[in-house]
């Protein structure tokens, strides 16, 4: 396979078409990769919340001012 | 016969378990599937004769649209699913489904409207295509928003399988509307070009990028899916669970055992 | 006698045009929306009789689209805030014909009116002769398809705050085919074509949301009681 255009130059400039293109690429690439991202993110966020969940309630459990007469 | 798989299938864990090992070998694939086709349609495939190199677009256009549609049907059936057998499972997924859908129907619209400046010298003409694009783009916040406004979780859910199902039966009956009302206002002058007529070099990496933009759609799915999954069983003892197993391997690791 | 199967229709029909006449300001505010509203067009455009004539079909359904849809928001509010729905899902009857019948006495307060002035309206928006009649017909079958599908956008959104610019966004894609057909059976007729097939298609649509739209809507306000 070889490539169409006759140089690097040429690839970005696609004869006056190439910033339509490469704005369309690089508008695409983002949104995918965003899509990608943000659930790792909002699944690293979310374990980090559940871990302090668990903190919080050992140190209610074990915390002295929790007697029985707490409802 | 037995339903188990099935019914192993609608657990958020089994899922949430299960899905790692899919995405260790889905998401390289999807990659290359992906950035091999764009670099062959970009770099490799020949330029049209009537439009020069601006219908690259295609490479983009095309594949997002296809799964912009898809993908509200593939929301639509997992909202039916949840509501026939009352599967945790499938709603996530079907509220995962909504975002990604919504971004693909954006990107088909954004690119479709980029590739009209040079083509008709319009970034913005009322063509079937286009206007068809946009109310499945309404159709998809429709569905994100109603859920985002109910309270319980469970309401949610129901009330965007609902409207999914009803926006599935509209789907068909816009579509051709649209085209119609089209046809009947302006001659068919403005064609985009159809994908069996086009030369072979042009086409392959058109099915390529198709292929990988699936595959994309997957691991998105999945990673969203993951995500919600965690959300809504944070209060599981198995969540808890998988926490101390990481906080294990993460104090394993600073003392320094294998 | 109490369960068959059409017994909650008339019931509920007879309830609701009650309700609507008691509240007859209200109820008359969609159709003042829409001569008022109908007014705004020339000063925003033009007051050229021939400039008019080429928009006024369209412009006619898009007024009455939009009054349509800012009513069925109340199709089921009220009845949300004083428990008579509440009363309504656990009625042994079907529950789409009671919605059957609230939805039609929601066209008759609604849609029908809209119908009945729109030749008022062809008049001031010099709409051309031939498209009186198609004008009233398409929109009598139109707005019908409107109420019936506004109902389910209500039914969804009616326990929710601000259900109401939800319910426009939900809607409104399912409101298009509607007034793509009616505006084509007007112009049709305008250009001198035969203006039956559109509203064929048209009374196809109404067919379908008969059918289908009272039991989406159940659907949708069995839900209310969940949030």
């Amino acid at each position: 396979m070889k490539m169409y255009f006759a140089s690097f130059q040429d690839l970005l400039t696609m004869d006056g078409h190439g910033i339509y293109v490469w704005s369309t690429v690089i508008v695409t690439l983002l949104i995918m990769i965003w899509l990608l991202v943000a659930p790792i993110l909002s699944r690293r966020a979310l374990l980090k919340e559940v871990a302090r969940d668990i903190l919080r309630e050992r140190a209610r459990q074990t915390s002295p001012t929790n007697t029985q007469g707490e409802s | 016969m037995s339903w188990q798989w099935f019914h192993r299938l609608g657990s958020p864990r089994w899922f949430y378990h299960n899905s790692a090992r899919w995405l260790a070998w889905l998401c390289p694939i999807a990659a290359a599937v992906v950035l091999g086709g764009l670099v062959w349609g970009l770099a490799i495939a020949p330029e049209d004769a009537k439009q020069g190199n601006s219908f690259r677009i295609i490479y983009l256009h095309v594949p997002a649209s296809f799964l912009a549609l898809a993908g509200y049907y593939i929301m639509a059936i997992a909202g039916a699913v949840g509501l026939i057998w009352k599967m945790k499972l499938s709603y996530m997924v079907m509220k995962s489904a909504a975002p990604i859908g919504a971004a693909l129907t954006f990107i088909a619209l954004f690119s479709g409207a980029i590739w009209g400046k040079p083509t008709w010298g319009t970034y913005w003409v009322w063509d079937a295509r286009i206007t068809s694009m946009l109310i499945l783009l309404f159709l998809y916040l429709g569905v994100m928003a109603l859920q985002y406004a109910y309270h319980s979780i469970d309401a949610a859910s129901k009330a965007g399988a609902i409207l999914g199902l009803v926006g599935t039966v509209n789907i068909p009956i816009i579509y051709k509307s649209v085209d119609w009302w089209f046809t009947l206002h302006q001659p068919a002058t403005i064609k985009f070009t159809s994908a069996p007529s086009m030369h072979p070099d042009m086409f392959q990496p058109l099915l390529v990028m198709i292929v990988g933009f699936y595959l994309f759609y997957a691991v998105a799915l999945i990673l969203h899916t993951r995500s919600e999954i965690l959300r809504r069983e944070r209060k599981t003892s198995w969540v808890r669970e998988l926490l101390n197993e990481k906080n294990q391997d993460v104090a394993d690791k600073k003392v320094g055992k294998s | 006698m109490a369960n068959s199967i059409n017994s909650g229709f008339h019931a509920w029909l007879k309830r609701d045009l009650l309700l609507a006449y008691r509240r007859r300001g209200e109820a008359a505010s969609p159709l003042v929306f829409f001569v008022m509203v109908s007014t705004l067009i020339p000063l925003g455009l033009t007051p050229e009789s021939a400039r008019l004539a080429e928009v006024a079909a369209g412009m006619i359904w898009v007024m009455a689209l939009l009054a349509t849809l800012l009513s069925v928001d109340g199709l089921f509010a009220s009845d949300y805030q004083d428990g008579s729905l509440e009363q309504l899902l656990i009625t042994p009857q079907l529950l789409p014909m009671p919605l059957l019948g609230k939805i039609t006495a929601h066209w008759l307060t609604t849609g029908l009116p809209l119908t009945l002035v729109s030749p008022l309206l062809g008049l001031m928006l010099s709409l051309p002769a031939s498209g009186y009649l198609p004008m009233i017909c398409s929109l009598a079958l139109g707005t019908a398809c409107l109420s019936l599908t506004g109902a389910v956008g209500a039914a969804l959104t009616v326990s929710l705050r601000k259900g109401g610019l939800l319910l426009s966004l939900l809607v409104m894609p399912l409101y298009m085919p509607v007034i793509i057909f009616g505006t084509a059976t007007v112009t049709y007729a305008i250009d001198g074509l035969n203006w039956l097939p559109p509203l064929a298609i048209l009374g196809a649509l109404f067919a379908a949301s008969v059918a289908l739209c009272p039991l989406a809507a159940a659907g949708g306000l069995r839900i209310t009681s969940a949030n």
